[in-house]
């Protein structure tokens, strides 16, 4: 089978199963099944049939697998999103389709990798600059500088900054590749570069502890430095860089967490939610009753606790952020792990693009992509069950949020374009 | 793939394995704890979603009914406050208390009693109800409780000493249960303790009413007789220790029955020295002390010094309710209805039936025995003693014509304070339908400020 009719053969189960989900929420909120709750499905088919359709012209031998993931995970995250809130299921699907165009639209612009690597200073430039943009005139929101307001939408720029950073250094690295696996000296049998070489090192470093210090987002910050810092590895194969990234990171942070309340604060609402469970502790805690109160197979969606009696929902942005605990409770540990499942499946199709990748650039493109995604699905889902102290970051094609999702989009592009090219 | 490619891959693996470990441990090992946890309301939240039983009094009152707001049954108590200390409440935000929490399962629907029936209602796709309760409490006992007790510190309980149904029971300072979001803060810390229902969970030194203890002791171990003779000079010393009657009286030569009606401690403490500490606390016992209330609503267990413990000036102290003595009003009333009840003491309840929502009769309390400390004979002689101090002694203040009340006064001393007035008596004394145990805090003596109390509850019990 061809891998365009392969990608065409698991699409179609995932949307249906989809479909079937909106059925279920409907049920839950009206008791009858009507046509209008199957609108959403049928539309979802009809959308990424088309973007099935694009990629068979615009990029016929990319890999067949990541769409059919994205597809599942967004529905879900929008039946979801429909249990939660009907105009937030509204304004997400209108987010859905405005990603998927920029998917496409990625598929048509960057039709060569090379044309990226050409213009790499510009597109780095251009990240550094969406980031500033946010530091300067960004709003604060739950203790974070992530927000700029442009007309009529709020958009969060660091979104794209960071797919944006991730093709420079990519495309940097390929340039300095040479130069930082050269060794001339050995201490204790580990080959060492030249110091001097450690800047693009110390560069990433001083930029994700400027994103934490001047935007309080420690999130994005780690995001970054996690992903640049596998970046940097894969590119030279090197550990030393890991080590000394760590090292640098673990500074850093016991620096921050000293300096800054609201560092600490989140450390300690990890290391101990109970010490104030109806405060600082309220968000982490009721996570964890959402979780318990899954179980195995869940409450059932549409069956959880998730809205108050007062129309709020009873864990503090339950849409975004922790959206993830409402998969937990409703469609329980089954769920859950399927979740954690598909974002593994996405990541294993990422790096299998960076192994057949031909060229230097594709390779360390598609590995600087598939670490930004890992991470950022390990970050917020290892936040909200308290396996790692909490970051304020989307689950990527899940969470409600227009940036986060046409910035996926976005990025699930670059890497078709890629795979498109290796193989 | 490559060898730094490969590592990173299983970096992330390890990651994802990390994810799935902890997700199983949030998800099913610790679920169980997890759901327990006191900061967790998500079961009371899903048992708001039932339609909780209906409670109602023995004559009819609703006392706790429901309100619904959009999904969720609100729990109302048409009562307010004037069933509170028992009733307790059922809150989303601050759990259960009272009857509430302990018949949750039947209000709820969800004991075994209304298994079947919820099985098929749940098929049906009926929602599902909880069971209906049928208190012994008479409205009408409970109101003249409350009121007779006024904003006094205290406790009032009535009961019928034949079955053990409570008919009235009420505690001061109390609070509206209907109102818990604004007061929850202020009556946690209350220093008069308004959650604490002083009839089961207050301990307090029992005075003279313990006097019907010793006395039934005494008689029913032929120690004294009703005739026997003491003489009494105001004091008497024991093992060192100096015992005075309350307010220094002197009465001089009379006998048992007398030195009951008049609540004479020297003699008493005489009797308590000639019985002995063994004998005492053997009687303390079979009257219910050191055991907890026998039903489901719990409460403090009343307690009297181990025998071993007690020495000559102790024990002459523990003859008339002081020392190391401490006592429940609900005991009080339990042992006190053994001698209503010629010697059997019967084993409380406050529901009477469980009832499903066709109003068909689910479960019923039957009364049953707890306790035989005297004989028949023993009771009479002592209800005979008791109707004395009410004519003659220091009860009269509880008498009512046309009926026949038996009491026993109290005024337990307390340290650097008014001592507690105590009352505990029934009627009518030859065919004792309803039993009466008053207790006031620091507020005088027993017979002035207690026994007019009781008297007013008697009266509303037996329709005066």
């Amino acid at each position: 089978m061809s891998v365009r009719n392969r990608e065409l053969v698991f699409l179609v189960p995932a949307l249906v199963l989809t479909t079937v989900g909106f059925a279920l929420v409907y049920t839950q909120k009206a008791t009858v099944l009507t046509w209008t709750s199957l609108t959403y499905g049928g539309l979802f088919i009809v959308l990424f049939l088309i973007a099935h359709a694009g990629v068979r012209v615009l990029a016929s031998r990319a890999d067949p697998y990541l769409l059919p993931v994205t597809a599942l995970l967004s529905t879900l995250g929008l039946v979801v999103l429909y249990r939660l809130d009907e105009d937030l299921a509204l304004k997400q699907a209108m987010w859905l389709v405005v990603g998927l165009a920029a998917f496409l639209l990625v598929l048509v612009l960057v039709r060569d990798l090379e044309w990226l690597s050409k213009y790499r200073y510009v597109i780095g430039g251009l990240g550094v600059l969406l980031l500033l943009l946010t530091a300067v005139f960004g709003r604060e929101i739950y203790g974070a500088r992530l927000w700029v307001r442009l007309g009529p939408v709020s958009f969060q720029p660091g979104e794209f900054g960071k797919i944006l950073l991730v093709v420079f250094f990519a495309a940097y690295l390929v340039d300095m590749r040479e130069v930082l696996t050269v060794s001339t000296r050995r201490v204790l049998g580990v080959p060492l570069p030249p110091l001097r070489y450690l800047a693009p090192l110390l560069g990433i470093w001083a930029l994700s502890m400027a994103l934490m210090i001047f935007m309080k987002d420690l999130g994005t910050s780690l995001l970054f430095f996690g992903a640049l810092l596998a970046l940097l590895y894969v590119a030279t194969g090197r550990f030393f860089y890991v080590l000394v990234g760590l090292v640098l990171f673990i500074v850093g942070a016991v620096g921050l967490y000293f300096l800054f309340p609201h560092v600490q604060t989140r450390v300690d609402i990890w290391l101990d939610p109970w010490a104030d469970p109806s405060g600082r502790g309220y968000q982490i805690v009721q996570s964890l009753f959402a979780l318990a109160e899954g179980g195995l197979f869940g409450r059932g969606l549409g069956r959880g606790y998730l809205i108050l009696p007062s129309g709020s929902t009873i864990i503090p942005n339950l849409e975004t952020d922790f959206i993830f605990s409402a998969i937990g409770e409703e469609l329980g540990l089954a769920g859950a792990v399927g979740i954690i499942l598909l974002y593994l499946i996405f990541v294993y199709r990422g790096c299998r693009v960076a192994v057949r990748s031909r060229d230097d650039f594709t390779r360390l493109l598609a590995v600087g992509l598939t670490s930004i995604f890992a991470l950022q699905a390990f970050l917020i889902m290892g936040g909200v069950i308290k396996l790692i102290p909490l970051t304020g970051i989307t689950l990527p094609f899940v969470s409600y949020g227009g940036s986060s999702i046409v910035a996926n989009f976005a990025l699930l592009g670059l890497l078709l374009r890629a795979s498109d090219k290796a193989d | 793939m490559d060898k730094p490619l490969r590592r990173l891959f299983l970096f992330f693996v390890l990651l994802f394995v990390a994810l799935i470990l902890q997700l199983t441990y949030v998800q099913v090992w610790a679920a169980s704890d997890l759901k327990t946890n006191p900061a967790n309301t998500r079961a009371v939240e899903e048992e708001m979603k039932i339609e909780r039983g209906v409670i109602v009094s023995a004559d009819g009152v609703e006392l706790a009914v429901n309100r619904q707001d959009g999904e969720y049954y609100l729990r109302e108590y048409p009562q307010g406050g004037l069933t509170s200390p028992w009733m307790g409440y059922n809150s989303l935000r601050y759990g259960r208390a009272g009857v509430e929490r302990v018949y949750n399962q039947e209000l709820s629907g969800e004991s075994g009693l209304l298994g079947i029936t919820s099985y098929w209602d749940e098929l049906l796709g009926k929602t599902h109800r909880g069971a209906d309760l049928k208190l012994t409490v008479d409205m009408k006992v409970q109101r003249a409780a409350v009121e007779a007790l006024g904003e006094r510190k205290g406790a009032v309980v009535a009961l019928d000493p034949r079955t053990g149904a409570i008919l009235a029971m009420t505690s001061y300072p109390r609070y509206d249960p209907n109102r818990l979001e604004g007061i929850w803060k202020d009556i946690n810390s209350d220093p008069g303790k308004p959650l604490l229902n002083r009839v089961t969970q207050g301990l307090y030194p029992p005075g003279s009413v313990f006097k019907t203890i010793v006395a039934a002791a005494a008689l029913e171990t032929e120690t004294v007789t009703t005739a026997t003779r003491f003489d009494d000079t105001g004091s008497v010393t024991a093992g060192g220790f100096v015992v005075n009657n309350y307010g220094g009286t002197a009465y001089g030569e009379h006998d048992f029955a007398k030195a009951f009606a008049s609540s004479i401690n020297t003699t008493f403490a005489k009797v308590g020295v000639s019985l002995g500490a063994e004998t005492l606390a053997a009687y303390a016992r079979d009257f219910g002390f050191g055991e907890s209330p026998p039903w489901p609503l719990g409460g403090a267990v009343s307690l009297f010094p181990d025998s071993s413990d007690m020495d000559k000036a102790h024990l002459a102290q523990a003859s008339y309710g002081q020392g190391e003595i401490l006592a429940t009003p609900l005991l009080m009333a339990l042992a006190t209805s053994a001698i209503a009840n010629a010697g059997d003491i019967m084993k409380p309840y406050l529901v009477a039936q469980v009832l499903d929502y066709h109003g068909d009769i689910l479960d019923e309390t039957a009364p049953g025995v707890w306790l035989r400390p005297i004989s028949a004979e023993t009771a009479a002689t002592m209800t005979d003693l008791m109707v004395e101090v009410v004519t003659n002694g220091t009860g009269t203040r509880a008498a009512l014509s046309g009926v026949q009340v038996a009491g026993k006064t109290g005024t337990a001393e307390v340290a650097d304070d008014e001592p507690h007035a105590w009352f505990a008596g029934f009627a009518p004394a030859g065919d004792p339908q309803v039993l009466v145990v008053v207790l006031v805090e620091n507020a005088g003596t027993g017979g002035s400020v207690a026994a007019p109390i009781a008297r007013r509850v008697i009266a509303a019990a037996l329709g005066l």
